[in-house]
């Protein structure tokens, strides 16, 4: 049973038409790619190879014509609870306070009030905003609005978690303490995540597995396996360690190699 | 190779026509003319007195640019509008600036002019006709009182909006308070005279037609008006839709490129 | 009591004043009201002096006298309100301010529920752009005329021009709002496992409320002129029909009344209705709607 991926692509191949002249971007060619259980896959690439079209296509915001894409088996057509979405941007309700915001997913499963307020307890508390339950967005710091796209993401309990460069807009500081609980977090929650970003050093962090790809038509250049066990993933730790830093120096070199023959081109 | 570039081109223009603001405007009045036409034709009973069809009011245009009143009402119209627009802007800027530069004539004077503003033009017609009867006079008066007060309270906001660092920065500089108001509180308040000066010219125009209407003097808003003593319904419709298409031509073609290229222009303070 | 006596209980009651109000904002009231108490003193030494025809500007009693002869036959409070036919002023305030409510009861949802729809689809939403622009410039007091041809001299007539004006602003400013609404934030909730109709109630309406509420800004303050005018020109009752007939009939102390009464109610219903909600919004939700 858990040998089954939970995410499967196969064959993925995506074109943008172009509303104007009829040409279109070639943005994915032939993605074939598998997420197991409690797995956490990062994607790297340099800008515009087509990350996000991944991610929305897995996520059913995007149609796509060419390939397989399946969660838990079930072919993907639309937008579902399975696939809960962290984006990039802050994408949580400005007219919901903190704890509205967490448990829209389960209101809009209609679940009875106890038991979302129950479960919002929980996630807020997870992600450390206790104490912010009844502030609104525009009262929050980046780094707090993101906790709380976060939570509001797992508290839909999804099948997969999809994040799309979810700590671009936070600074340095932030970012580090972020990926820190993030990691905290999906220990807990023993989530599967597919998580897309273009810093080398946090996918190398997060992933079990990292994927790189080319630039554009995004295909899959390597997939490198990260084997050091979350609960060791700690940042005071991994900056010493062997794994992490040969790993991280692998990605950046491969990731290179990408913008540098564009820049040949 | 060639014929097939040409397909693509045409379908990029015709892509582009169907999705940009004149040619979707165009889409949109050829689209409401054929369901005029159709509801003034196979839907209402008497569509002579109810809803002419656009023929019918294609024709009384016709009928009524042979005698030669259209053009002299649509020249009474814009002649007020244009008159009373640039004699109520032109009052509203020197007592909008006024009221910017200086804090006590500013908290003395707000409120009463905020209460007379809220007395709409319309309100106070029948006050100004018993002043000086259904005269051109009133009618100016109504469109001078709705036209001024937009103005003259965009210019108060755009003058408060200049960064006193500016001002400051000018006077280290030994610039006098006349230069100041040259150089700085001027320019710095143009994009609020730009955005006041739609305004006010958009109040402007409902005040002519509404004023017209009135106190009966000739115009649109009197055609309009008497187009309905006269049981004339094609010469509403005219009217109206010369009412909507001179707006419409003027706020897109003359006031709104006016403000956008203030406001890029002289829009430090804004942005 | 002694005149020192007296100073303390000044001072106490400035010091009073100062503290509840705030020192700037006594001093902006105090400089506010000048000009009032000017232009009415002004008037009633106008009135003192005859310097201008009674007819030309009525003495303030009289105006404070219309009120009561212009309600004498009404028969009481509740008569007033159950609308007698012999309580006259009451009577035409209550008609304007029920068109509007009833307007804006008809108006609201529907200008609300059309801009929903159309803002949602981009390409409809654009063809409509023009449509909303166009019957927003003409609205209001040109479609006076053809409502009278429609349906004659009444209350038909005045209720259609504020129905008529509240719906296209509110339908527009809905419309601008509904596509203003980041993408981001429609997918988030999809991704939830959000319904159209989810979308439509939690993100679609919230997002465009700020503009929704400035087009009922805009809503009472062209409607309430037109309705006025509407009134004057079509209507057989109303603030708007009292001023116009007083003003045939040169009874210059029942149009000044009518008029000062026609931008009271405006005033509150703004100030202390339609702004509060604004700022309600802006504020507790961190929401500036920039109008186009
Ligand atoms: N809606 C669209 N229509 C046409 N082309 C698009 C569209 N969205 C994206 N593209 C193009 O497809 C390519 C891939 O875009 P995508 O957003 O997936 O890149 P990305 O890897 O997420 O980049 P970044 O790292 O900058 O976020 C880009 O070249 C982009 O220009
Ligand atoms: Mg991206």
């Amino acid at each position: 049973m858990s040998v089954e991926a939970k995410l499967i692509i196969k064959d993925l191949t995506h074109y943008y038409p172009d509303e104007y002249t009829g040409e279109s971007v070639h943005a994915l060619e032939n993605i074939n790619l598998q997420v197991y259980e409690n797995e956490f896959v990062a994607i790297v690439g340099p800008s515009g190879c087509g990350k996000t079209t991944l991610l929305n296509i897995v996520a059913g915001l995007l149609p796509y014509r060419q390939g397989i894409a399946t969660v838990d088996g079930i072919d993907i057509s639309g937008p579902g609870p399975d696939r809960g979405v962290v984006f990039q941007e802050h994408a949580i309700l400005p007219w919901r306070t903190v704890s509205k915001n967490i448990g829209h997913g389960l209101e809009l499963q209609r679940l009875p009030k106890t038991e979302i307020s129950r479960r919002v307890h929980e996630y807020i508390d997870l992600v450390g905003l206790t104490g912010f339950e009844d502030r609104y967005p525009h009262e929050l710091s980046g780094g707090m609005k993101q906790r709380v796209a976060v939570a509001r993401t797992l508290c839909a309990d999804p099948v997969i978690m999809l994040m799309d460069e979810p700590f671009a807009a936070v600074d340095a500081q932030t970012r580090i303490t972020l990926q820190d609980e993030l990691n905290r977090i999906v220990m807990a929650t023993r989530k599967t995540v597919l998580f897309i970003t273009h810093s080398v050093e946090e996918a190398a962090f997060l992933g079990d597995r990292c994927i790189v790809f080319s630039r554009r038509p995004g295909q899959i250049k390597t997939e490198i396996k990260i084997q050091i066990p979350r609960e060791e993933r700690v940042w005071k730790d991994m900056s010493s360690n062997p794994i992490f830093t040969d790993a991280r120096d692998e990605i950046l070199r491969l990731v290179r190699q990408e913008v540098t023959s564009d820049d040949e081109q | 190779m060639t014929s097939n570039n040409n397909v693509v081109s045409f379908r990029h223009k015709l892509k582009k026509f169907t999705t940009d603001g004149a040619g979707r405007l165009i889409i949109f009045l050829i689209g409401s003319i054929i369901l005029w036409a159709f509801i003034s034709l196979f839907i209402i009973e008497r569509p002579d007195r109810y809803l002419p069809s656009p023929m019918a009011v294609i024709l009384s245009s016709l009928d009524m640019l042979y005698k030669g009143s259209l053009i002299s009402f649509y020249s009474d119209t814009l002649g007020r509008l244009v008159f009373g627009g640039i004699v109520g802007i032109l009052i509203g800027i020197p007592i909008g600036l006024a009221l910017g530069l200086n804090r006590t004539i500013a908290d003395m004077f707000y409120p009463l002019m905020n209460f007379f503003q809220s007395v709409s033009g319309i309100a106070i017609f029948p006050v100004v006709v018993i002043w000086f009867g259904n005269s051109d006079t009133t009618v100016m008066i109504v469109i001078l009182y709705t036209s001024f007060f937009p103005i003259a309270f965009n210019v108060l906001s755009g003058v408060r909006s200049v960064p006193v660092r500016y001002i400051q920065a000018a006077r280290t500089l030994g610039a006098s308070r006349l230069q100041i108001i040259r150089d700085v509180l001027l320019p710095g308040a143009m994009p609020s005279i730009a955005v006041g000066t739609r305004l006010s010219v958009g109040f402007a125009w409902r005040a002519v037609i509404a004023g017209e209407m009135l106190a009966g003097r000739p115009g649109l808003g009197n055609m309009i008006f008497s187009g309905q003593e006269l049981d004339n319904t094609a010469q509403i419709l005219l009217g109206m839709v010369m009412i909507g298409v001179t707006w419409i031509v003027l706020d897109h073609y003359l006031l709104r490129p006016l403000e956008a290229d203030t406001i890029e222009r002289w829009g430090l303070v804004q942005r | 009591m002694g005149a020192g006596a007296e100073m303390i209980t000044y001072n106490r009651l400035s010091i009073a004043l100062q503290k509840r109000f705030g020192r700037q904002r006594l001093r902006r009231m105090i400089l506010g009201s000048i000009p009032f108490i000017v232009l009415i003193f002004l008037w009633e030494l106008n009135t003192h002096f005859g310097w201008y025809d009674p007819i030309e500007i009525p003495p303030i009693s009289a105006m404070w006298e219309a009120i009561f002869w212009l309600q004498s036959d009404c028969p009481g409070f509740v008569a007033a309100i159950e609308g007698h036919n012999d309580c006259n002023l009451s009577n035409n305030i209550i008609s304007s301010i029920g068109r509007v409510i009833l307007a804006a009861a008809v108006g609201i949802p529907l200008g609300v529920a059309f801009g929903v729809l159309a803002g949602i689809n981009r390409v409809l939403s654009g063809y409509l752009e023009p449509v909303g622009i166009f019957m927003n410039s003409v609205s209001g007091i040109a479609w006076i005329p053809l409502a009278i041809v429609w349906f004659g001299v009444g209350w038909e007539t005045t209720l259609f021009i504020m129905l008529n004006t509240i719906f296209w602003l509110i339908f527009f400013n809905t419309m601008m709002g509904v596509r203003a609404v980041p993408r981001v934030l429609v997918q988030g909730v999809q991704t939830l496992g959000g319904s159209r109709w989810d979308t439509i109630r939690h993100v679609y309406i919230p997002g465009a409320l700020p503009s929704i509420i400035t087009g009922m800004r805009m809503s009472l303050g062209f409607g309430w002129r037109a309705l006025i005018a509407a009134e004057m020109i079509g209507g057989d009752s109303g603030l708007g029909f009292m001023i116009f007939v007083s003003a045939v009939e040169f009874k210059s102390e029942e149009v000044f009344l009518g008029v000062i009464l026609i931008s009271i109610i405006y005033l509150i219903s703004d100030r202390w209705l339609l702004v509060p909600l604004e700022k309600w919004t802006v504020e507790r939700w961190g929401l500036v709607w920039k109008p186009t």
